[in-house]
């Protein structure tokens, strides 16, 4: 009875517009207020020591190391590698897109900033080349969103602050699907490429790609900085996140020359206020949580779910509907802070892996991204490439039908994400 | 209010970059203390960084509140607006200024329970004892576990951050029922491209504001 109290007023206060975090905190003071006794009191401690944890602190350093390298001339780099490498396939451009996208995702932590990274640079040369301009367009809507699974991930960062769940564990699970889901569209890319006879470069010797491997190296390296320094055991992950930051500083400045130091503070205050924004969800979601467990709705549910009968196969069916609908309001880090807590206590009930319960939920937040009506990464390339939503829902179908297609694959098989940190010893 | 704009921007920008110093030297230290170089080492080792968390933990404490307050004057902060948009301009429009008052009053209220918090958490103590006044019945407080600050002035981060934030929607608020206008924050924002391209770039993200 209070879980549905608690729900419908978080959901009409969400629907009247007002921001995310706001309607939170206001869904916690209401129901605190209304109908138990717990002392607001308590309410202002939990809003400081909410995020007082050096694990969240991961956020903004991430995206601060982000920031340095989301620029024009990384993304030049990235594409320039991308298409000497698989440019001379079917698909050309259009497959050096998807690689691209993926590297220069991985990189920025961004989605809609490397549609518009890479979008902006690729589409006019697609187009030039002769490529018809939905094709352009749904390759690099849909690739942009490959940032959030391949690690380091700001979502997965908040999936792991809100369950527990080992960051580390999850950045090597998102590596092995990340690899396949952008080979999975490249595939699409390159099967409809030789279907239509799109154009194809030129091979670029060798030499040539290794010139563009040295370009894009520096920025490359940022992931092996992470992903290494977190499985050599030298930095916890928010250390690993932090040394990232002072590295992309340091490639940004003194290796591309991309910025001077007097850009800095700009990218200092650009990311502080993009940090705070999600800091300021995750306090909000911290008291929501808080909320929900001292109501124990999360075990409510599971007892109800299991009583139903209701199995791992049938939970993780409704898991996926739920987020997939959820992923038409919201965008990704308030969905996981929002539902993680409710539906992941029920997953570990059910015996499902932690892990590969999170990268089913960030698998979602992807595809969440690229349909329709929300989708961040559809606004935002309907801006660059000024096809309205409709056109372009159109244009993306072949890839967010295999995005759809790889979902259920990530679902049902664990394997697939458990593989590597299992073989690695990471739990 | 000009001052109190820059203040503010100048406040986030410099705890971001602290934070992250702070964090990274603590690592090299970790690590440089490791070599033995004569002197260095051991001025290294006679370095105590054990405060380095707890700082980079306040200072982001700190940058979260003061900074989700400029995110209210930049309008990061987005919600729900799927279903506003379908309504009639005028509807639309009272739900958006119902929306800012609501983060008015939610942030209002949190910045008078984080003040009673910090009053009672020693603040109330310190003033008195400054002032040289009646000290009976009145607590300290406690300190913070490496640093051994006391933890209301790190917990004054709630009622001045919260303050600021509810004075920022009431502004951003006033504006839009003057001018009509939101601060509308461009996600999709990349630097180094193209003069021109970089114009087309502007994602729609509220396609609404084509449709009056």
């Amino acid at each position: 009875m209070n879980g549905l109290i608690i729900f419908g007023l978080l959901l009409t206060l969400m629907l009247t517009g007002m921001p995310v975090s706001i309607a939170l905190g206001l869904t916690v003071l209401t129901f605190i207020f209304g109908f138990t006794d717990v002392p607001t009191q308590a309410v202002a401690l939990k809003l400081f020591t909410g995020i007082e944890n050096f694990e969240i602190m991961a956020v903004p350093f991430f995206i601060l190391a982000g920031n340095f390298l989301t620029h024009g001339g990384v993304a030049k780099r990235m594409i320039t590698f991308a298409a000497s490498m698989v440019g001379h396939w079917y698909g050309g451009l259009g497959l050096a897109g998807v690689l691209a996208c993926a590297l220069f995702a991985a990189v920025s932590g961004s989605s809609p900033a490397t549609v518009v990274a890479i979008g902006s640079i690729l589409l006019p040369a697609m187009i030039k080349a002769g490529f018809p301009k939905s094709f352009g367009a749904g390759v690099i809507t849909t690739s942009g969103a490959l940032g959030i699974l391949i690690p380091p991930s700001i979502v997965m960062v908040m999936f792991s602050v809100s369950t527990n769940t080992s960051l580390g564990a999850l950045f090597m699970a998102g590596v092995v699907p990340g690899i396949v889901l952008a080979f999975l569209l490249g595939l699409t890319t390159w099967y409809r490429a030789r279907k239509n006879n799109y154009p194809r470069l030129p091979k670029a010797t060798w030499a040539a790609r290794g010139k563009a491997f040295r370009e894009s190296f520096w920025g490359l390296m940022l992931i092996v900085i992470v992903m290494g320094g977190i499985y050599a055991g030298l930095f916890t992950p928010t250390e690993a996140a932090a040394m990232s930051a002072v590295y992309a500083f340091i490639v940004a400045v003194f290796v591309y020359k991309d910025l001077n130091l007097s850009d800095v503070p700009r990218v200092l205050l650009a990311s502080a206020n993009m940090s705070a924004m999600l800091l300021y969800i995750i306090t909000n979601a911290v008291l929501f949580s808080f909320v929900l467990t001292n109501e124990q709705i999360p075990q409510h549910l599971a007892d109800w779910m299991v009583g139903m009968g209701l199995g791992p196969i049938a939970f993780l069916l409704v898991c996926n509907l739920l987020l997939l609908v959820a992923g038409n309001f919201m965008e990704p880090s308030s969905i996981v802070l929002i539902m993680a807590p409710i539906l992941f206590p029920v997953a570990v009930k059910m015996g499902i892996d932690p892990v590969h319960f999170g990268i089913m939920m960030v698998v979602n937040m992807e595809v969440g991204m690229c349909h329709p009506p929300v989708g961040l990464n559809l606004y935002v390339a309907s801006g660059i490439t000024k096809m309205g939503i409709t056109e372009l829902t159109v244009a993306v179908w072949p890839w967010l039908l295999t995005m759809l297609g790889f979902l259920v694959v990530v679902t049902y098989y664990p394997p697939l994400t458990l593989w590597l940190p299992h073989m690695l010893n990471m739990r | 209010m000009k001052w109190l704009d820059h203040l503010e921007e100048w406040l986030i920008t410099v705890l971001m970059g602290v934070a992250t110093l702070i964090t990274f030297l603590a690592v090299i230290h970790r690590y440089a203390s490791g070599f033995a170089i004569p002197g260095l080492q051991d001025w290294l080792l006679r370095q105590d960084v054990s405060w380095a968390q707890e700082a980079t933990i306040y200072l982001f404490v700190w940058m979260a509140k003061f900074g989700a307050a400029y995110g209210v004057r930049t309008g990061i902060h987005v919600g729900v607006d799927v279903a506003i948009n379908r309504l009639s301009e005028r509807t639309r429009k009272k739900f958006i200024i119902f929306g800012l008052l609501a983060g008015a009053f939610f942030t209002f209220a949190l910045a008078s329970f984080g003040g009673s918090f910090v009053w009672e958490n020693g603040a109330h103590y310190r003033i008195f004892s400054i002032l040289g006044l009646n000290l009976d019945g009145l607590t300290k407080g406690p300190v913070t576990p490496d640093m051994e600050m006391p933890t209301w002035i790190v917990y004054c981060a709630i009622p001045f951050g919260s303050g600021l934030m509810c004075f920022r929607f009431l502004q951003v608020a006033w504006t839009f029922i003057r001018t009509g206008e939101l601060p509308h924050h461009d996600h999709g924002h990349v630097e180094g491209l193209e003069e021109g391209v970089e114009e087309d770039a502007a994602p729609d993200l509220h396609p609404q504001e084509h449709a009056r």
